[in-house]
């Protein structure tokens, strides 16, 4: 166990370093020079002088190579540069930041699990039955609608009709919603996942044995088809990772949340390069986290799982 | 069936979008601003009194320029990989198959919300960057189903027989390939819909003047005290044209990339 998860830490390391180093060249080779752009913004005179300066202030004036290494060694020591838009530390305004964004996904996808059992479970007891066809409903419409428009449904519905929330206000309700939302959408995906492994667990011999051993259909479903369900179900978790991220950057914009993708939409059209690669590398390190955190417990859950 | 009817009627409006409207998309009559829904403005119009069901007509065709874009990347380029990897075999066939593995975990809307950032957001670029974003699923699919034909009988007589490499790929391995990667494609065109409403949503890159569903969605969002029949349109299109395409192309029904 130790000698395993010391060699995946090491492979993660290493595409974290592999993600970092094409990041790093995309970000630099983008079109638009970033001093130029902020010539223009602070309504500088376009000197030779000043555009030297800048250049050298924010290090742009070394070799790639140079500016690469130098990043490298001040990223792992934990300074990861000045913003140059706003000249604060990128790390403390992520720090600032990253609790929102990050507590909007995982409560979601915590809440979406929470959710996705009972109702996988029911769905299941009785196939076709409400709960079946309730789960696969929302399975589809999830699929079919952005998850920005439901937040706008939701401001037009709690906000403007019913008055409960203030939209576009970024309170504790909006992020409340915000979480709902991706619970939702999760939701609808994994409790078809936790159904369906459920269903063909049941056809299997051994859910035979346990009922005619006298248990009900809840109780063996439960018993006997629920870990190997939860199983499939935390398989789906890591697919869905990726697209938490995505949407809760819409929700962000939609909402107007201070969080992370929101700092990355400010940053991108001004190619404010440390901020840039700081959120490749915390989008980057989220997935490999949470590619762990999950590889662990499936492994518990099934040992033989390679 | 009935499904494929609808879809095929959807997609003759939305091809329709991209050569006629009845009203120019971006004339403005600010006399006419927030119109009820008329003869002349069958959805009404907008804060600016332009013709709404116009907007989405021209929206409508730019985004299902993005879903051929995307599932022509996909197809081609998934094949093409997945293919000359499982030919290839040995050490180049795996560092394809683990580049593509990496690939999988990268968000692609991330990825291709800083390609539109770059390179301006248009149907064409919006297509390139998903379609490439996603070329992971495709690569890995391709690659297995090509490895399993390998192993085929009908694939080993016809290598007995003496055919070479190229005529055997194009005759015995792509059409059998072919039918589940178009289902593969048409199961991620809903997806596609969605990810590009989601660009011009965020709106990185945009060009204010284009109107795409997702930028209907954030321009009329302020909107939605005074007239919220404004952001219904564009997203109830969305919801209709992805869940028609999930419902033709069942997502569940579609075999993993393992």
């Amino acid at each position: 166990m130790a000698r395993l998860a010391i060699g995946s830490g090491i492979r993660a390391l290493a595409s974290l370093l592999a993600v970092s180093l094409g990041a790093f060249l995309l970000i630099a080779l983008m079109p638009a020079d970033p001093v130029m752009i902020a010539i223009r913004a602070w309504n500088l005179a376009p000197t030779e002088e000043t555009v030297a300066a800048l250049r050298e202030n924010w290090g742009l004036d070394r070799s790639l190579p140079e500016r690469y290494v130098i990043w490298l060694t001040g990223f792992v020591a934990g300074d990861w540069g000045l913003s140059f838009r706003t000249g604060e530390p990128v790390l403390t305004e992520f720090l600032r930041r990253l609790p929102l964004s990050v507590g909007v996904g995982v409560s979601g996808l915590l809440l979406a699990i929470a959710l996705s059992v009972p109702l996988g479970l029911a769905a299941a007891q009785r196939p076709g039955g409400f709960a079946d066809r309730f789960s696969r409903l929302i399975a589809i419409s999830v699929q079919a609608v952005p998850a920005f428009w439901i937040g706008l449904v939701a401001i037009w519905l709690l906000g403007v009709h019913l008055q409960i929330v203030r939209p576009f206000s970024g309170g504790p309700s909006i992020v409340a919603i915000a979480t709902a939302i991706i619970a939702l959408h999760s939701m609808g995906v994994l409790s078809r996942v936790y159904r369906k492994d459920m269903l063909e667990q049941a056809s299997r011999p051994h859910f035979r044995t346990a009922l005619a051993k006298g248990l009900s259909r809840h109780q063996a479903l439960w018993h006997h088809c629920h870990r190997s369900a939860f199983f499939a179900l935390l398989a789906a978790v890591r697919s869905e990772a990726g697209w938490v991220i995505g949407s809760t950057a819409t929700l962000e914009v939609l909402f107007g949340l201070p969080g992370i993708s929101q700092f990355l939409v400010q940053s991108i059209a001004v190619r404010d390069y440390h901020v840039l690669i700081a959120y490749v590398m915390v989008v980057a390190g989220w997935m490999l986290l949470m590619n762990a955190i999950l590889q662990f417990a499936m492994r518990r859950l099934d040992p033989r799982h390679a | 069936m009935k499904g494929s009817l609808l879809l095929g009627g959807l997609l003759m409006l939305l091809l329709l979008g991209g050569v006629w409207q009845p009203h120019d998309p971006d004339a403005i009559d600010l006399l006419a601003r927030h119109a009820t829904p008329s003869v002349a403005h069958p959805l009404g119009t907008d804060h600016l009194g332009r013709d709404l069901l116009s907007r989405m007509m021209v929206a409508g065709w730019r985004s299902a320029l993005v879903v051929l874009i995307v599932g022509a990347i996909g197809l081609v380029g998934g094949s093409l990989l997945g293919t000359v990897a499982a030919l290839m075999g040995g050490w180049g066939e795996a560092v394809i198959v683990k580049i593509a593995e990496t690939f999988i975990v990268v968000p692609t809307l991330i990825v291709a919300l800083a390609m539109a950032a770059v390179m301006g957001l248009s149907p064409t670029s919006a297509g390139v960057a998903l379609g490439l974003a996603g070329l992971g699923p495709y690569t890995l699919l391709s690659n297995s189903l090509t490895r399993r034909l390998l192993g085929q009988p009908f694939v080993l007589s016809a290598r007995a027989m003496g055919a070479g490499t190229a005529a055997m790929t194009l005759r015995h391995i792509l059409p059998n390939t072919a039918p589940v990667l178009f289902a593969y494609v048409g199961s991620n065109a809903g997806q596609a819909i969605i990810a590009y409403a989601a660009l011009a949503f965020i709106g990185l890159g945009a060009d204010p003047t284009r109107p795409d569903w997702g930028g209907m969605l954030f321009e009329y969002r302020m909107f939605v005290f005074d007239s919220p029949m404004l952001m219904l349109w564009p997203g109830l299109a969305i919801a209709v044209t992805a869940g028609l395409l999930n419902w033709v192309f069942d997502p569940e029904a579609v075999p993993a990339a393992t």
